[in-house]
């Protein structure tokens, strides 16, 4: 039985293109343009994962609240964010939203389906505790689990989203060398990144290990350049 | 829409600066508010004038009804003696047989010291007698006061000798003599010698005028002298200056046939020149010698008919005197001098004394305004006789020294003719004194006020000017020179109800609507962006679902362009919203002190490796110099600025990356060669979306040195752009305080630090 995608998208033109997109992918999509819509449609049948705009019509934060209410019936259902507004960034790392991801707009389909097909694969390896291991990858203090997404700084987890890890995963590839900003905009996967969009990913990135270890240093500025892990 | 709003805010915003930099032309004269309150309180100075004016009115109104009423107390008198023409009846009516020796009035007490100026006013002039200039030639006055006969004579004689108390005869030495009629009928002769120490002594003498004789025929020694004549003679230039007492009751009376009973009086000089011989030279009469008997005049003094009338009219300062036709004076009482009144000065007069300066200055100023011509003593006695001698009453104002007085005038009439004149004199010294301390007063009042007032005015104005220019001030600084609302109130003036509250109320509400306008245009990029990019997206994803569904679409080369398009209409509202979210992030943020020359250093090294095309060249010093800033702020500048010197330099040339420290503020300075910057572009350049680039370059909106600016700016700091001295080309220079580091950085991560 294929996947049940639910795609909530205010804008038809959108939802048509990501629909079709989706279902060439060989999963089923339920695609629901309001908030009410779409929860009558969980009430109905649950999706394995959900692509949410954040803004649906006057709501503001349709998205976030939608979000809300499936981690409670599915706390292990992938969410992914569609968004143009990169503040929101911020306030999906706020809502502890785990290893889900965001994408901002413009989005490539290609890259929309990959990511789909990505986060259920690391959904069934995070359900399956065995296989984590063989996976992770010990960079100093740093475990790093490329399959199921997941991070920890001696032994403590730590939340990133999927670009994040992604980025994080470029810079601990050769400790101790300068990652470009060109690289590391690749590994955002995104169409439309700039210096300011590396820098605002590492600040958060930093943010977050320091919350854990207030003496985190490994993440160095290469100004001009890019970025270095130092352990 | 945006179009038509941006330039209104724009010319709203730099009206308001014109208005701050005075750069609007002004009309009208320039007067501080101050300068204009002066000038207008010193219109206060009109309030005294007028006063003045009313006290002047007042003064002479007053003085109008005293003339009327002395001509009415003048009326009354001489009503008394209308038809009484016995009152004046003992002058003789035809005195053919006699000169008249008019005997005046003296008013105060005389002291006999050989002058007469204590003899008051002379009507007349004094009768010469003898060939005047002469020797032996003297002028005589007579005077009366209470039962006394005043005699002042001035001899002209150019030898004096004086009596020799060795002599028995008397008649050998300069000497007056008095004839006269005893009351007893016989004649009577009294000699009043002189003598230098300036004593008189007057003998009753004999017949011939030689020796001495005694009144009493039982008498011892013949000739005592006549102690009841005083005198006192001085020598003067031309000759002797002698002033006698005698009483009255001396004289005697003689009936006349035609005039009753008269007193008659004669008087002689006898002028001795020769100290030796002491032979007399010559007898200087009255009258010359005539007929039978000594010559006399007829001593014509008050008649004490008319005296006794008047007596008891005259009150306080008052002074009547009844003269007949022939001006002579027949009967006088009172005085219109004052008698010497308590001076004491009011605390007004007091006050006066602090404000001497002001007040006494502007009193005497309009007292001196006040002051009438002065009159000479005599006219206005003489326009007043004569026309109440023609019949008519008259009042004048006239001066007697230090005194000022009115004296009125009505005429005597009897049976059709006027036969004399009352005249009643008061002095209006009360009614001056009254404006003098008036006018003292209002001046007191005047200045007094004028100061308060002018107080008040400049406390008031300069109040008022504080709050305007305190208002102006706030106004100003709520727009910065970029145009941007600082503030969106003024505090000042906000609660008053005037009208400068009402100003501050709607320079309030101005500022708040141009907030509120603000924060719309500031949003609008934000909106944009979430405007365009849902569109963009389906615009993205309809692409791409063209490209799989036709072979023919994905390798059209309209495909790629079309993705192009796409990417630029997302690039360029990217740029537009990260722009317009930078203050906001900025604030957010809260920096670590960093050390900027590591950074720079860092990344010039950084670049250098990274674009071999064009050579970055770093300028610095070596040593740390530290700021509060998150250390990719300063990357994003740089990267800016170096972008920007790139986009403008010469090929070949290389850019200069400098960082010196002056003080308590570091200058990081990025230079190029290539074209100058035009100087009125300048300041623009840092503007949002002005861009020195052209149309050619569309994927640049004028936000790079826009962005510099912000960061500078939010840091305390600054950026400005300049021509090279050398005119080769531009550098920008961001100024950011330095902070000292030494003690600030040791708690803190050096995340930089380590490269």
């Amino acid at each position: 039985m294929p996947k049940l995608i639910a795609i909530v998208e205010d804008d038809p033109d959108q939802r048509a293109n990501y629909s079709d997109a989706i279902t060439s992918k060989g999963y089923e999509v339920a695609a629901y343009a309001s908030r009410q819509e779409a929860l009558d449609g969980f009430d109905a049948r649950m999706p394995d994962l959900a692509v949410l705009d954040i803004i649906l019509g006057e709501e503001v934060d349709a998205g976030f609240e939608l979000c809300r209410d499936l981690l409670t019936r599915n706390p292990n259902l992938p969410v992914i964010f569609l968004t143009e507004r990169v503040k929101e960034v911020d306030k999906i790392s706020g809502l502890r939203l785990g290893a889900w991801d965001y994408q901002s707009k413009p989005i490539t389909l290609d890259y929309l389906a990959e990511r789909i097909s990505s986060l259920l694969r690391i959904n069934e390896v995070r359900a399956n505790v065995d296989n984590r291991s063989a996976t992770a990858k010990q960079v100093g203090d740093l475990m790093l689990d490329q399959d199921a997404l997941l991070v920890s700084w001696r032994g403590t987890r730590i939340d990133l989203s999927a670009t994040e890890f992604r980025m994080l995963a470029k810079l601990v590839r050769a400790p101790g060398h300068a990652v470009s900003y060109q690289t590391l905009m690749n590994a955002t996967m995104q169409s439309l990144v700039t210096n300011n969009t590396i820098n605002t990913h590492m600040r958060n990135i930093r943010k977050k290990f320091e919350k854990v270890d207030p003496g985190f240093a490994c993440i160095k500025s290469e100004y001009g350049f890019g970025y270095r892990w130092s352990s | 829409m945006i179009t038509p709003i941006r330039p209104r805010l724009t010319t709203g915003a730099r009206r308001l600066l014109r208005i701050a930099g005075r750069e609007r032309r002004i009309r009208g004269l320039r007067l501080g508010t101050k300068l204009m309150l002066l000038v207008l309180t010193l219109t206060l100075v009109l309030v005294p004038w007028l006063s003045f004016l009313a006290l002047d009115e007042v003064g002479r109104a007053l003085a109008q009804m005293q003339s009327h009423d002395q001509l009415l107390t003048a009326k009354n008198i001489a009503t008394v003696f209308n038809g009484r023409e016995d009152l004046l009846a003992d002058l003789p009516v035809e005195p053919s047989d006699y000169e008249r020796l008019i005997v005046r009035a003296i008013e105060g007490t005389v002291r006999l010291d050989g002058r007469a100026a204590d003899w008051g006013e002379a009507p007349s002039e004094p009768s010469v007698f003898g060939v005047p200039g002469e020797d032996g030639s003297f002028a005589l006055s007579l005077g009366n006061r209470r039962d006394m006969l005043f005699i002042y004579v001035e001899v002209v004689d150019d030898t004096h000798v004086y009596r020799d108390p060795l002599y028995l005869r008397l008649d050998n030495a300069d000497q007056l003599r008095l004839s006269f009629v005893r009351e007893d009928g016989e004649d009577g002769r009294i000699a009043v010698m002189l003598s230098e120490s300036g004593q008189t002594t007057a003998f009753w003498m004999d017949a011939d005028w030689q020796f001495a004789e005694a009144l009493d025929p039982d008498a011892e020694l013949a000739g005592p002298p006549e102690t009841r004549v005083q005198g006192f003679v001085r020598e003067t230039d031309t000759g002797y200056a002698l002033e006698l007492r005698a009483p009255f009751d001396i004289f005697g009376t003689s009936v006349d046939e035609q005039a009753g009973r008269i007193r008659v009086f004669g008087l002689a000089f006898v002028d001795v020149d020769d100290p030796e011989s002491r032979t007399i030279r010559a007898v200087t009469h009255t009258l010359p010698t005539s007929q039978n008997r000594e010559s006399f005049g007829l001593v014509t003094v008050r008649s004490p008919e008319a005296q006794k009338i008047i007596e008891g009219l005259a009150y306080a300062d008052l002074y009547i005197r009844v003269i007949d036709a022939e001006r002579v004076n027949r009967a006088a009482t009172g005085s219109y001098r004052i008698t010497e009144a308590a001076t004491e000065r009011s605390w007004e007069a007091r006050a006066m004394g602090w404000l001497a300066a002001g007040g006494n200055a502007l009193g005497g100023l309009l007292r001196e305004q006040r002051e009438p011509a002065v009159d000479d003593t005599e006219a206005p006695l003489k326009e007043v006789m004569d026309s109440a001698l023609a019949g008519e009453s008259r009042a004048l104002r006239r001066r007697v020294g230090e005194i000022e007085t009115i004296i009125a005038g009505h005429p005597i009439i009897s049976g059709g003719a006027v036969i004399g004149l009352i005249a009643v004199e008061k002095n209006i010294d009360d009614i001056l004194l009254f404006q003098r301390e008036s006018i003292d007063k209002i001046a007191l009042v005047a200045v007094s006020s004028f100061l308060v007032v002018l107080f008040c005015l400049i406390v008031f104005a300069g109040r008022l000017t504080w709050r305007i220019r305190r208002l102006r001030q706030e106004t100003a600084a709520a727009i910065d020179d970029f145009g941007r609302l600082r503030a969106n109130v003024v505090a000042s003036g906000m609660t008053s109800a005037d009208e400068i509250g009402d100003l501050a109320r709607s320079v309030s509400g101005m500022l708040g609507r141009l907030a509120q306008h603000n924060t719309f245009l500031q949003r609008m990029p934000r909106t944009l962006r979430h405007e365009i990019n849902n569109p963009l997206n389906t615009l993205h994803t309809s692409l791409e679902h063209l490209a799989q569904e036709s072979t023919v679409v994905r390798d059209s080369k309209y495909l790629e362009s079309a993705k192009r398009g796409v990417l630029r209409i997302g690039a360029i509202v990217e740029n537009l919203a990260d722009a317009a979210n930078l203050e906001d992030s900025l604030v957010a943020e809260d920096p670590d002190v960093v050390d900027i020359q590591q950074i720079v250093e860092s990344y010039v090294d950084n670049y250098s490796a990274m674009h071999g095309d064009h050579a970055l060249v770093y300028q610095g010093t070596g040593e740390p110099a530290y700021a509060r800033i998150e250390d990719y702020r300063i990357e994003q500048i740089l990267d800016k600025l170096i972008d920007n010197a790139v986009d403008f330099h010469r090929a070949n040339s290389p850019i200069t990356v400098q960082l010196d420290v002056r003080r308590d503020t570091l200058r990081l300075t990025v230079a190029n060669r290539g074209p100058m910057l035009a100087p009125e572009i300048a300041a623009s350049v840092f503007e949002s979306m002005v861009s020195r680039r052209g149309a050619e370059n569309r994927l640049h909106f004028g936000l790079g040195l826009y962005v510099v600016r912000v960061i500078a700016e939010q840091h305390g700091g600054s950026v400005r752009a300049m021509n090279l001295v050398d005119g080769s080309g531009v550098a920008v220079i961001v100024s950011l305080p330095v902070v000292d580091a030494a003690s600030e950085i040791e708690d803190t991560t050096p995340v930089a630090a380590a490269v």
